[in-house]
């Protein structure tokens, strides 16, 4: 994933589903964290009150989560581990939610176990787990990779369970494992660590069968060091450890199944059940010593029975679900609890607060112990309902009264900035996807409320259930058609500009589950065609242009899982979800052949190597981009059971489109298995959104239309550039007048672009295999031009999403005003991205969470209480700097405001790349750098990073900056020195974005109470300054430190001439000296930037 | 067992224990379902569809993986046929040239035995050690210890297990009852979320 690649989760009414497979409380007893079917992790946080809120989701398995346990000595670090169905292992940090390490692995784990010895160890430790294969593995816990095993002479078998036992009393920790068949076995762990080291067989000490099956748990009593409890899904057992002799069985009663246990203290139990019950046994010895060492177990057998104390059960609700996953969690310090919890597959956890002496009522009954709080996502959602509204829920007003609409199915089309989402009544609306994102996320936008352009398509009766834009995924077609399906198994056919129905198709073969297009080299009758997959496995293919339906394949007994093309033999290849694979004949639609098992793996495999084949035609490369999209969103859609596709797939996906066509905003719709929910991703392409900001020189547009003789389309496009740049120069386009202003061209170059689709066509492939040859530099530029007053409402709703809005009232009222952005309803819910398939996201009320967080803070947007800290340290090296554009003018301006937020980009962006920077890359990068002789290897790559982050303005400039000032490294290495902190960035951005708004915002404060009418003259020289963004905040430094050798006053008055007769057009200039001190240290800069601003604006000096 | 036209015999060890890995965890797939399916009360009553999908879901997974586990062998490396445990499990032990392996294949019971030869170390033929494959070709070769082996000759015996047979039968049989479940279900899955407007 790009790293400059910034998320923001818009969720809808709805939680997504999470069915909790495994639970587990951290050792600080500060978080939850839970794996679910879907694939997920969810971190909740635990207060000192034992409430429970949901704080972040983790995406990184693609599978159903197995177990969970800790990877490290949690007091140093907080890491636990995750494994998945599919063998995949994560390490994540807990405090924020990183992934750490991945892996996949050909095993299954069902359980896993922490160890570290730390005198005979050296590392992080082994996990050692069991699973679905023999015997017990040993996977390093800090590289995931498999150590050793430790194997069994005799019956070797799958392990159910196990529990590593540190005795005090034989100075020699244990493994105790009972197998599937009920063996349990014995290996010594802290004696055998050199031979593992050295890869020795290690078998084990004991073995003894137990007479019982299915194994859930087993625990040793640490209290008494002699207890050894089993726990069988049909009874639970307590040995003697030192010679397994049984000393107790208890069978469940009334069809109840045990599900765990725990031993809470000497001779007391804990046991819980599989639908959610727990019960506290005291363990009686009943009058016989325990001086007396049994030499029979017998003896002992009859006298210790259990006593029921204490039960718990969970309140009865509908959604109960089974089965129960339950832990325990003992006290360890003071302020800690012994807490029992359980999690449901509803995605419910309960916690109990056990007593620390658990009694039974006077009169020998059981004592009920109630529960101590429950919570589920969906609570979390409903308490802070002000957030979490789908992204068209203000369309809700138009339905007269119907509630919201649910979305079941939405597509995005980056081209044209549109959102479509088909809602469970058959509607589909398509709206302008910034508008949505704007009026959802933003408050007071009353205005925006009202006009957002939209259209709702009505033509289905039934909940649609998926979408596609064929032009968006094939620039051949025709970019108006759009298709749609729902649940009655009818396909329509719109043109999304007339909002006309073009073809109805019914195909009477269950819901419509998704819609693919064939590949682009794959034609039929020179067209591309559509696959429709239906809800009864059956797959139709429909002929776009003939308007019919070509194929309907239905012989499938299994969902279809995957859908290949034979181009060649015009073959369809559908691969179902029982690994069979049927071959149809698209002409004739009979079906060919049919296969199973390794023959059907062949034929898939096959398929994907003609593909690869294919690709290396050098005009397909673009293609390939293509498919590998379709590609991947036609998994997810169509994974049956098994692999859960959902979230992370999506996610995947969305990585390859972000590269393919970068563009400054993107929303991505993510839906969820099992459910028809689905939330939106706000994508924000930080490093793009710069890129476009930059005043582009115009030169820039007049030789990509020039390039390409009579493209109408883009010739349209730069004249709706123009416009606009016009438009703002003119500074009669304030933020909502410049919207209306852009809705106008934008449907205009849409009619052009429907007349000349032909023709567009045929340029298209030119551009293309142009594309190829032009070099780096143009690669990154998106093919269409996106306009620029577009891109500076996305500059604005991405700052205000940033924003610490609430920290401070003041400051938000200058924001509002001066930088002309709304502020947020509430906290967002960030998404955080650290490598290519992880993937955080916050859940609303995540702002609640945070430990340490002020309550007066509640319902402010700030990432973490850090941010306040650092921005003040960042403040604290700023004020060396003062080639900073500040003072904005009251009147506002849409030019000079759009300028500030260039600056203020570029400055995030700047501090994204620092911080995302691996620290060998730093190093590799500076020792390579052509050093300034005394700075060292930091600063040296953060050197690098400067010019790599400004090279446009470099590039403009014309020349190459050779020097950086000692002002500007110090805030160079106090980011750097963030990162080797681990400062998340959204962290650091925030900081960053606080402290250079502050100071923004301080000096505009200033002005009124100096000296009220402010000099338009240095306003016109503060232009100046915002035009050269990146660098010249650079350069001026730099030249800072020339003024600081010279004589102050004189370079003043020249230039200030000069930046009079700039602004002389503007206003008249007054108070002269008031201004001087206000201006003195920015004016050397002005004469060196004078004539790049001429020539990058001309209108504007003039 | 046919080697310099002389018959060798070779008969299990009786104090050690070997699993055919195939066969163990098939069974121990099947029993997971049969759990599954098994651990409610007879009057257990579900409440929702989803939940009966969910469950269906779990089984097919186990049984999948149960069929799977028989139909498609291990594809081993020859250093990991040489470490297996199999090799160890002979009395008389078996000589260092010959390697064992025994797998399932669908309704088959297969024993492939490869006779090596030790590749001398200034052979001019440029050593490439053999990929992980269920049956290898005469001319694989490998790195055991210090040696560089070749596998000169290869035999090969099946036998059809009729029960097997039946149990892979049952396997497809189950499967599709299962997925007929689900669709029974799904289909009124429309009406779940279904409300007039």
């Amino acid at each position: 994933m790009r790293t400059s690649l910034q998320a923001v989760a818009l969720w809808g009414q709805k939680a997504p589903p999470h069915s909790i497979t495994a639970i587990m409380i951290t050792d600080d007893q500060r978080t939850i964290v839970t794996g679910s079917q879907e694939g997920q992790l969810c971190l909740w946080n635990l207060s000192h009150e034992l409430k429970i809120s949901a704080k972040e989701l983790l995406f990184g398995h693609s599978a159903s989560v197995t177990c969970l346990a800790r990877a490290r000595d949690f007091s140093k670090q907080p890491y636990i581990v995750s494994a998945a169905e599919n063998g995949e292992m994560c390490v994540w940090n807990v405090t924020n939610g990183q992934c750490m390490e991945k892996a996949t692995l050909p095993y299954r784990h069902t359980a896993i176990c922490y160890y570290h010895c730390s005198f005979r160890m050296t590392g992080e430790g082994w996990l050692l787990c069991c699973g679905e294969y023999q015997d017990v593995l040993i996977i390093d816990a800090k590289t995931l990779a498999v150590v050793h095993s430790f194997r069994s002479s005799q019956f070797p078998d799958w392990i159910n369970c196990m529990c590593i036992v540190h005795s005090m009393r034989i100075q020699e920790d244990s493994l105790l494992v009972v197998s599937v068949a009920g063996e349990l076995k014995v290996w010594d762990l802290s004696s055998s660590i050199n031979s593992i080291q050295e890869k020795q067989d290690v078998y084990e000490k004991e073995s003894k069968f137990l007479e019982s099956l299915n194994c859930q748990t087993i625990r040793f009593c640490t209290y008494t060091e002699r207890l050894l409890l089993v726990v069988f899904s049909k009874c639970w057992k307590v040995y003697d450890y030192c010679d397994f002799s049984l000393l107790l069985t208890e069978v469940s009663r009334n069809g109840q199944f045990f599900a765990g246990g725990e031993v809470i203290a000497a001779h007391r139990i804990l046991i819980w059940t599989e639908d959610g019950h727990s019960y506290i046994y005291q363990l009686l010895n009943s009058g016989l010593s325990k001086s007396i060492y049994p030499a029979d177990g017998r003896v002992l057998k009859e006298t210790i029975y259990p006593h029921l104390l204490c039960s718990t059960s969970v309140q009865e609700n509908k959604e109960q679900s089974r089965p129960f996953v339950m832990g325990y969690m003992n006290e360890r310090k003071e302020p800690f609890y012994k807490v029992l919890f359980s999690g449901e597959v509803s995605g419910r956890i309960t916690l109990w607060h056990i007593p620390d002496v658990p009694v039974s009522k006077f009169d020998g009954s059981p004592r009920e112990i109630p529960v101590t709080a429950t919570w589920t996502l969906q609570d979390n959602f409903d308490k802070h309902d002000t957030m979490s509204q789908s992204i068209i829920d203000y369309f809700s007003g138009l339905k007269d009264g119907a509630g919201t609409a649910v979305v079941t199915s939405s597509e995005y089309i980056p081209s044209l900035d549109k959102l479509i989402c088909g809602c469970e009544d058959g509607t589909i609306i398509i709206t302008q996807a910034l508008n949505a994102a704007k009026a959802r996320l933003l408050e007071g936008g009353s205005l925006v409320k009202d006009s957002p352009p939209h259209k709702v398509l009505k033509g289905h009766h039934q909940s649609v259930t998926s979408l596609l834009y064929p032009h968006g995924l094939s620039s051949k077609l025709d970019q108006s058609w759009m298709l749609s399906g729902d649940l009655d198994s009818c396909v329509i056919l719109w043109d999304i500009f007339t909002e006309e129905i073009l073809h109805k198709f019914f195909l009477e073969a269950g819901p419509v589950t998704s819609l693919l297009m064939s590949p682009e080299k794959f034609k039929l009758r020179g067209e591309q065609i559509i696959c429709c997959v239906c809800g009864d496995h059956s797959v139709a293919l429909l002929h776009l242009e003939g308007k019919s339906c070509l194929l309907h394949a239905r012989k499938h007994l299994f969902p279809v899982r995957m859908i290949k093309w034979h181009p060649v033999e015009n073959f369809l290849i559908v691969g179902c979800a029982d690994d069979s694979v049927y071959i149809w004949e698209i002409e004739t639609g009979t079906l060919e052949r049919h296969e199973t098992g390794e023959r059907a793996r062949i034929i898939l495999n096959c398929c994907d190597d003609s593909q690869l084949v294919k690709s290396v035609l050098p005009i397909a490369s673009e293609t390939l981009k293509h498919k590998s999209i379709e590609q991947r969103s036609s998994s997810p859609y169509q994974l049956g059971p098994l692999p859960c596709p959902g979230l992370q797939v999506e996610s995947s996906c969305k990585v390859t489109d972000a590269k393919f066509c970068p563009r400054p905003f993107n929303v991505l719709p993510v839906k969820t298995k099992w459910s028809n929910v689905g939330f939106h991703i706000l994508l924000f392409d930080l490093e793009n959104l710069v890129e476009l900001l930059l005043p582009t020189p115009l030169s820039d547009v007049d030789s990509s239309s020039s390039f390409y003789g009579g493209e109408v389309l883009r010739r349209a496009k730069s004249t709706v550039e123009k416009k606009t740049l016009t438009l703002r120069k003119s500074k009669t386009a304030c933020g909502p007048l410049s919207a209306e202003a852009l809705a106008k061209p934008i449907t205009e170059s849409l009619a052009q672009g429907d007349n000349t689709i032909k023709f567009s066509e045929e340029n298209d492939g030119i551009k293309r295999q142009k594309k190829m040859k032009i070099s780096k530099k143009m690669q990154p530029k998106p093919s269409r031009k996106v306009d620029a007053s577009l891109t500076i409402d996305t500059a604005k709703l991405f700052l205000s999403c940033l924003l610490p809005w609430g920290v401070d009232k003041d400051l938000d009222y200058l924001c509002i005003k001066h930088l002309n952005i709304l502020k947020l309803q509430g906290p967002i819910s960030l998404g955080i991205s650290l490598n290519e398939d992880n993937f955080s996201l916050m859940l609303p009320g995540w702002d609640l969470c945070n430990s340490g967080m002020i309550k007066d803070y509640s319902g402010v947007n700030l990432f973490s209480r850090k941010v306040l800290d650092l921005s003040d340290k960042y403040t604290a090296t700023l004020p060396n700097q003062v080639g900073i554009p500040r003072g904005l003018e009251n009147n506002c301006d849409s030019l000079r405001e759009s300028d500030t937020i260039v600056y203020l980009l570029s400055r995030l962006f700047l501090v994204n790349k620092l911080v995302n920077m691996p620290l060998e890359l730093a190093c590799r990068v500076g020792s390579s750098f052509r050093m300034e002789s005394i700075h060292n290897k930091m600063r040296g790559a953060g050197n690098d990073i400067l010019n790599m982050s400004s090279f446009y303005s470099c590039l403009r400039n014309g020349k190459n900056e050779s020097h950086v000032p000692e002002a500007d490294l110090s805030l160079l290495k106090l980011i750097s020195c963030w990162r080797d902190q681990s400062v998340q960035v959204t962290e650091a951005i925030q900081a960053v974005l606080l402290a250079e708004v502050q100071q923004h915002m301080k000096s505009l404060g200033k002005i009124p109470v100096n000296s009220q009418p402010v000099s338009m003259a240095e306003n016109g020289n503060c232009e100046m300054k915002q035009m050269l963004p990146k660098l010249e905040w650079t350069e001026e430094l730099e030249l800072q430190c020339v003024r600081n050798t010279l004589p102050l006053q004189t370079p003043v008055s020249p230039v200030k001439h000069d930046s009079n007769s700039n602004s002389a057009n503007f206003q008249d200039v007054e108070d002269m000296p008031d201004r001087c001190a206000l201006e003195e240290s920015e004016s050397p800069g002005e004469p060196r930037h004078h004539s790049w601003i001429a020539k990058v604006c001309p209108c504007k000096v003039s | 067992m046919p080697r310099n036209n002389q018959l060798l015999h070779f008969a299990f060890r009786e104090d050690k224990q070997w699993k055919l890995q195939q066969i163990q965890d098939a069974r121990n797939h099947v029993s997971q379902a049969i759990y599954l399916l098994t651990s409610r009360d007879q009057s257990y009553q579900f409440k929702t569809g989803a939940e009966v999908l969910k469950l269906m879901d779990a089984v097919m997974l186990q049984l999948t993986r149960a069929r799977n586990r028989l139909t498609t062998p291990a594809t081993l490396t020859l250093p990991e046929i040489a470490a297996s445990g199999l090799t160890r499990m002979f009395a008389p032990a078996l000589p260092s040239d010959l390697l064992v392996n025994v797998y399932i294949n669908l309704n088959k019971l297969c024993l492939t035995v490869y006779q090596l030869h030790a590749l001398q170390p200034n052979s001019t033929k440029n050593f490439r050690p053999a990929r992980g494959a269920v049956l290898h070709s005469p001319g694989a070769m490998f790195e055991w210890g210090s040696q560089r082996l070749e596998v000169s000759h290869v035999h090969k015996v099946e036998c059809v297990i009729p029960w097997l047979n039946d149990a892979l039968v049952y396997f497809t049989v189950s499967l599709q009852l299962c997925q007929q479940l689900k669709d029974k279900i799904s289909v009124f899955s429309s009406y779940w979320s279904y409300r007039p407007f």
